[in-house]
């Protein structure tokens, strides 16, 4: 699949923001936070949340329409998304406000932060992982890799020690995503035969494509990546966003400035990873270009 | 709405003959040309008569061989891919902004282009590559089955079919009703076998293909065999064989 900056950006800022967002809210519902730190903090997830769902809206050929964007709920993971992005940052606003005003914050507001910025990070991740036409995304993995990334990012401001065990999380996750996806059982039911209407074994091969140039299709689902890079570019993503975060989090507990350089080369590693989850996933329609 | 009908009354669909199809293209240009004559339709081209031309497309023909285990040999043939107009199509449930819809009356899958937002989804859902993005308008384009053909009231009667299915000079392409079992394209499904693509991909596509007939061992003969020497000829033949083969 392309892998478009736009939406890279997004999946990582936005998962970062709603991350970091998750995080307060459940140190807002466990009493453990300062009504300072809320403020500052639910700014800088406010932020990091609107950049990336501005990044998302670059990618949109029609921007015109894209309030309707959150009318078809009942089927869609995009709109779900779009919805409960703008549901969530909405109350982050109003938390803001109350806590910056009264000095004081209701913890229950704490859960519903918890619970809303993780089911929107879910939604963004069942975009993807809806998809039986690309296989390494169409399971379980995706969500919960989606997930921990961006808990694990959101917590390194926050937390201390507890920040290693999201990203170990993270970073277990990340190397069964690889794995799986490296699997050849991810595509052992569809082949150019199936997708001729014969059967999975029979011997087929392309001698003329339809078209005398790139097209829309080509470019945006049978991207053709260097793939001899890809296993260098995943060890440059694991050691950004979890080894050197790792290391720089154990020499220097509860240091600020050092945790904003960990989330600088974090993000790094992080938008490595989204990287290659769109430009290694294998579409159907490749099969028909055999 | 992207919820999916039932659609219980018609299921309106192409049978495509892959036996019959000699990949001329025709259907392809004719799909271009209709759906991008008048004001509204536009099927835009970039660069159309310069380098790198670059365009959207409702219908493609692949050219493919497969080995037939029979004969060991390769055969070729002509594979038109369009919209299969799927009973569970994924490219509608996907959409946030309600323009692709399925309809009940006859299950033909549609674009509303004054809802589409361009996000793409719906073609990253497809299997078959059956969506294309026009790169000028931003709007998702799809095969119609020319709906504004098919009930129009000012076509003759016998225009009032796709126009893959009216171009087509061999006659491989068939427009009907496949709930209604007494259809000519269910018979022939029926008749012929007519199979799904990507079945497991669990979409129910309507659109139906008839696979190339194989060759049996008999019916080719390589080239090496017709100029090799017939010695088991009898009757006139071997006679003929015979009293030539002196000379």
């Amino acid at each position: 699949m392309h892998p478009a900056p736009s939406i890279i950006l997004f999946t990582v800022l936005s998962g970062f923001g709603f991350g970091l967002i998750s995080i307060i809210g459940l140190l807002q519902f466990l009493n453990q936070i300062s009504t300072v730190d809320i403020v500052i903090f639910s700014v800088i997830g406010l932020f990091f949340s609107i950049i990336g769902l501005i990044s998302s809206f670059f990618h949109l050929a029609n921007k015109k329409n894209a309030i309707k964007s959150m009318s078809q709920w009942q089927t869609s993971w995009l709109s779900r998304e779009a919805i409960s992005s703008i549901f969530c940052l909405s109350i982050v606003v109003g938390n803001i406000g109350w806590v910056f005003v009264q000095n004081r914050y209701f913890n229950e507001v704490g859960i519903i932060l918890f619970l809303l910025s993780l089911f929107t990070i879910f939604t963004t991740s069942m975009i993807y992982a809806q998809l039986k036409t690309v296989p390494s995304w169409n399971n379980m993995l995706t969500p919960a890799l989606f997930t921990f990334t961006a808990l694990a990012g959101g917590s390194i401001l926050l937390l201390d020690y507890a920040s290693l065990v999201l990203l170990l999380i993270f970073a277990v996750l990340q190397v069964l995503f690889w794995y799986i996806a490296d699997q050849s059982f991810i595509y052992k039911e569809t082949s150019v035969g199936t997708a001729l209407g014969f059967s999975k074994n029979e011997d087929i091969r392309a001698f003329d494509v339809a078209h005398t140039n790139r097209n829309y299709l080509l470019n945006e689902m049978v991207y053709k990546v260097a793939r001899k890079h890809a296993i260098k570019i995943r060890y440059i993503s694991f050691f950004a966003a979890f080894v050197l975060p790792m290391l720089l989090i154990l020499m220097f507990p509860s240091n600020f400035s050092v945790s904003v350089f960990v989330i600088g080369i974090h993000f790094v590693g992080i938008y490595f990873s989204r990287w290659l989850f769109f430009a290694e996933a294998k579409h159907s329609v490749s099969f028909y270009y055999n | 709405m992207t919820k999916l009908p039932k659609c219980e009354d018609k299921k309106l669909g192409l049978l495509i003959d892959l036996d019959t199809c000699v990949g001329c293209h025709g259907c392809v240009v004719s799909c271009k040309e209709w759906n991008s004559s008048g004001d509204e339709k536009q099927l835009s081209d970039i660069n159309s008569h310069q380098k790198d031309p670059v365009g959207t497309f409702l219908n493609r023909v692949h050219s493919y061989e497969r080995e037939n285990s029979c004969t060991n040999e390769a055969e070729t043939f002509y594979f038109p891919r369009s919209c299969l107009h799927c009973e569970d199509a994924p490219c509608v449930t996907v959409c946030p902004t309600g323009a692709s819809y399925k309809r009940e009356e006859d299950g033909i899958v549609l674009v509303n282009e004054d809802d589409c937002m361009g996000c793409g989804l719906c073609a990253w859902a497809c299997p078959y590559g059956a969506r294309e993005l026009d790169l000028v308008s931003g709007v998702m384009k799809k095969c119609t089955l020319c709906v504004d053909r098919i009930y129009s009231e000012e076509l003759p009667p016998e225009d009032r079919v796709p126009v893959c299915v009216k171009s087509c000079p061999t006659g491989a392409r068939a427009f009907g009703d496949f709930n209604d079992p007494n259809s000519d394209v269910s018979k022939k499904v029926k008749e012929r076998g007519g199979v799904d693509l990507m079945p497991e991909m669990q979409t129910k596509p309507v659109n139906k293909y008839l696979l190339p007939r194989i060759k049996s061992k008999d019916s080719v003969s390589s080239v090496g065999s017709v100029v090799e020497e017939e010695t088991d000829a009898t009757g006139l033949l071997g006679w003929v064989d015979r009293a030539l083969s002196k000379f």
